[in-house]
C-alpha cells in the first residue's frame, strides 16, 4: 500500500472514531431540534424530520437564560481577572528561580490543586457564612473558584515563563531598566500568548462551574447557567428537547472558542501538565 | 522606607511582593478551610452553632457515628468501583487512541485535539446529555444495544440500583478519555525514534517493540496520568448531580457527592466535614504520587 493510500485510510478511520466519540454532542444538537413527539419515537430518528427552531427562543424566554448566562459571565470574568492578577507574578517568580524554596512552593501549589471542590465547599461555606460573605454570593463564588483554579493557572503560566530566555531580561536590566520595567516591558509581552491561553482555559472552567455556585448562591436571580440547568432537570423530566436546547445555547460559545483556538489550547495544556 | 521601596522596584523585594500576595490568598482561601475542615470534624455542628467558632468539642464521635451508619461502607465501596472503573476505561481507551494517532498522517493532530471538547464542556452539560442518552425507555444507548443484539430488554440505567453507578462511570469515561489521550500522546512523542529503528534492525516485531520500548519508556508518564486520573475522578461531582443524584437508595452515591449531600441537603456539616477529611487524605496521597512522577518537571 502506498503512503498516500495508507494516509487516506488512517484519516477515514480517525474521522469515524471522532464521529463515534463526538456522538453525544451530535445527539444534543439533534434532540434540541426535535418536536415533543419525535423525541420519544421508537426507533429514534437520527435526523429531525421537522427541525423546530422555535425551541431555542422558547427556552431562552421561559427559563430566563439571559440572566443565567449573564451571571455565568460575571463569575467567569471575575475569576479570570482575579486569578490572572494574582497568578502571573507568582508563576514568574517560580519560573525564575531554582532553589529549594521554589520546590516547596510548587509542591504546596500542586497539593492545593488536587483538593476536590465538593469536599472543600463545607468549610468554605461555613467560614464564609461566619464572615458575612454570603451576602455577596457571586463575589464569594469568584473567590472560591480563584482559590481552586489558581494553582492550575500558575503551573501552566510557569511553563510559559520558563520558555522566555532569561538573557533578554538580563539585557534589559543592563540597559538600565528596573526589575519592574523589565518585567512589564520585556518578560510579560513575550509570555502574553501563554498567559492568554491559560486564562481562556480558566474562563471555560469557571463558566461551567457548579458546586460552589449551587451551594453558595441561594437567590435564583444571581445563579449561573449551570445551576439553572440543574434546576431545569427534575428527577422525572420529559422535556428533553428543551433541556438539550438549553444545553446547546450554553455550550456553543465555549465550543466555538475551543474549535477556533484548539491548537493553542491543546499545546498550552500539555506544556504545563506533564513534561 | 526608601530602601524598601527601591527593593520592591528593583530588587528581590519585587519577587517577594509578587509571590506573597498569591500565596497569602491561597493560604487564606484554601489552606485555612482545610484546617477548619479538620477542626469541624471534631466538633458538634448544627444550624444553631453555625455562626460561632467555639462549638462543643466531641472528639472522635463524628468518625464513630459515621462508620456506624449502614450506608458508609457501601458508599466507600462505590467510590472504589467508580474510581477503578473510570480510570481503567479512560486510560485504556485513551491509550488506544493515542497509539492510533501516533501514526502520523495529515490531519492527525487536529482531529486528536477535537476529542478534547468533552473536557472543556461544563460537567453539568455532559451530565445532562448522558442522562438523556442513558434514559430507560427512550434512550439512544438502549436502542443501539438492542439493535446490535447485546441486550434484549431495556436497561434502566438511572433507576436500576444495579446499573446506576455504571451509568455515571460511562459518562465519566467519556469525559476523561480525551484528556488521558492528549497527555499520553505527549509522552509517546517524547520517545526517541531511533530506539525503534534499532529494534527494527534487530528484528523485533510491533508487539515486542510495544512491550520492550513503548511501555518502559512511558512508565513515568503512565504513573503521572493514573494519579492525575485518581485526582480528577475523586473531584467528579457534576455528573452525579446531573445523572443520578446518588440514587436510587445510595446505589450510585460516592463519598465526594455524599459529603456535599450531608452538608447541604441534610445540614449535617460535621459529618460532611468528617468525610471530607477522610477523602482529602486519600487525594493527598494520590497527589504525592503525581508530584513524584513529575518531579523531573518540578526540578526543572
Amino acid at each position: 500500500m502506498s503512503d498516500t493510500n495508507r494516509n487516506r485510510l488512517m484519516l477515514v478511520i480517525a474521522i469515524v472514531m471522532a464521529a463515534i466519540y463526538l456522538f453525544p454532542l451530535y445527539w444534543m444538537f439533534i434532540t434540541a431540534l426535535k418536536s415533543g413527539s419525535e423525541m420519544f419515537a421508537t426507533p429514534p430518528s437520527f435526523w429531525p424530520s421537522e427541525p423546530q427552531r422555535s425551541t431555542y427562543a422558547f427556552v431562552w424566554e421561559s427559563r430566563g437564560m439571559g440572566r443565567y448566562l449573564w451571571n455565568s459571565l460575571i463569575i467567569a470574568f471575575g475569576s479570570v481577572i482575579l486569578i490572572t492578577v494574582l497568578g502571573v507574578g507568582c508563576a514568574y517568580v517560580l519560573a525564575r528561580y531554582r532553589n529549594v524554596w521554589v520546590d516547596i512552593g510548587l509542591f504546596l501549589i500542586l497539593m492545593l490543586q488536587v483538593l476536590p471542590a465538593s469536599l472543600m465547599i463545607t468549610p468554605i461555606f461555613v467560614g464564609f457564612s461566619q464572615l458575612g460573605m454570603l451576602n455577596y454570593p457571586r463575589l464569594a463564588v469568584i473567590i472560591a473558584i480563584a482559590a481552586k483554579s489558581m494553582p492550575f493557572f500558575v503551573v501552566l503560566v510557569r511553563a510559559t515563563f520558563m520558555a522566555v530566555p532569561q538573557e533578554l531580561e538580563e539585557a534589559a536590566l543592563v540597559d538600565g531598566n528596573s526589575r519592574v520595567g523589565a518585567f512589564f516591558n520585556i518578560v510579560l509581552p513575550l509570555a502574553r500568548n501563554g498567559i492568554l491561553v491559560s486564562a481562556i482555559l480558566i474562563f471555560m472552567q469557571a463558566f461551567g462551574e457548579f458546586v460552589y455556585s449551587k451551594s453558595i448562591i441561594q437567590a435564583v436571580e444571581l445563579q449561573p447557567a449551570s445551576v439553572g440547568l440543574n434546576s431545569f432537570m427534575g428527577p422525572n423530566t420529559n422535556e428533553w428537547n428543551n433541556i438539550m436546547a438549553y444545553a446547546t445555547i450554553y455550550v456553543t460559545p465555549i465550543l466555538a472558542i475551543f474549535v477556533l483556538l484548539q491548537r493553542r489550547i491543546v499545546s498550552g495544556l500539555t506544556s504545563g501538565a506533564i513534561k | 522606607m526608601k530602601r524598601l521601596l527601591s527593593s520592591i522596584r528593583d530588587g528581590n523585594g519585587f519577587d517577594i511582593v509578587l509571590v506573597a500576595f498569591p500565596l497569602g490568598f491561597l493560604f487564606l482561601m484554601a489552606g485555612l478551610p482545610l484546617l477548619y475542615n479538620i477542626l469541624m470534624s471534631f466538633q458538634e455542628v448544627d444550624m444553631f452553632s453555625l455562626g460561632t467558632f467555639l462549638r462543643p468539642f466531641v472528639g472522635f464521635k463524628n468518625y464513630q457515628d459515621l462508620f456506624a451508619q449502614p450506608e458508609t461502607w457501601p458508599i466507600l465501596g462505590n467510590t472504589a468501583i467508580f474510581v477503578t472503573g473510570s480510570i481503567a476505561g479512560q486510560f485504556l481507551i485513551g491509550f488506544g487512541l493515542a497509539l492510533f494517532f501516533w501514526v502520523n498522517f495529515p490531519g492527525a493532530s487536529w482531529l486528536r485535539g477535537l476529542f478534547l471538547v468533552s473536557w472543556v464542556m461544563p460537567g453539568l452539560v455532559v451530565g445532562a446529555i448522558w442522562n438523556w442518552i442513558l434514559s430507560g425507555d427512550f434512550g439512544v444507548l438502549n436502542f443501539m444495544l438492542r439493535e446490535t443484539g447485546i441486550i434484549s430488554g431495556n436497561i434502566f440505567w438511572r433507576s436500576d440500583p444495579n446499573y446506576s453507578l455504571y451509568a455515571v462511570i460511562i459518562a465519566n469515561i467519556w469525559l476523561g478519555t480525551a484528556f488521558n489521550m492528549i497527555l499520553l500522546s505527549v509522552g509517546l512523542a517524547s520517545i526517541p525514534g531511533d530506539l525503534y529503528e534499532a529494534a527494527e534492525l534487530d528484528g523485533a516485531n510491533a508487539w515486542q517493540r510495544f512491550w520492550t520500548i513503548t511501555l518502559p519508556m512511558m512508565r513515568s508518564t503512565i504513573g503521572a496520568i493514573v494519579s492525575l486520573g485518581l485526582i480528577f475522578t475523586l473531584q467528579q461531582f457534576d455528573l452525579f448531580a446531573a445523572i443520578t443524584s446518588g440514587g436510587p437508595n445510595n446505589s450510585s452515591n460516592v463519598t465526594q457527592y455524599w459529603a456535599w449531600d450531608l452538608s447541604f441537603r441534610q445540614y449535617d456539616f460535621a459529618k460532611g466535614a468528617t468525610i471530607s477529611v477522610i477523602m482529602i487524605v486519600f487525594v493527598m496521597f494520590a497527589s504525592v504520587v503525581y508530584v513524584r512522577s513529575t518531579r523531573h518537571e518540578v526540578r526543572g
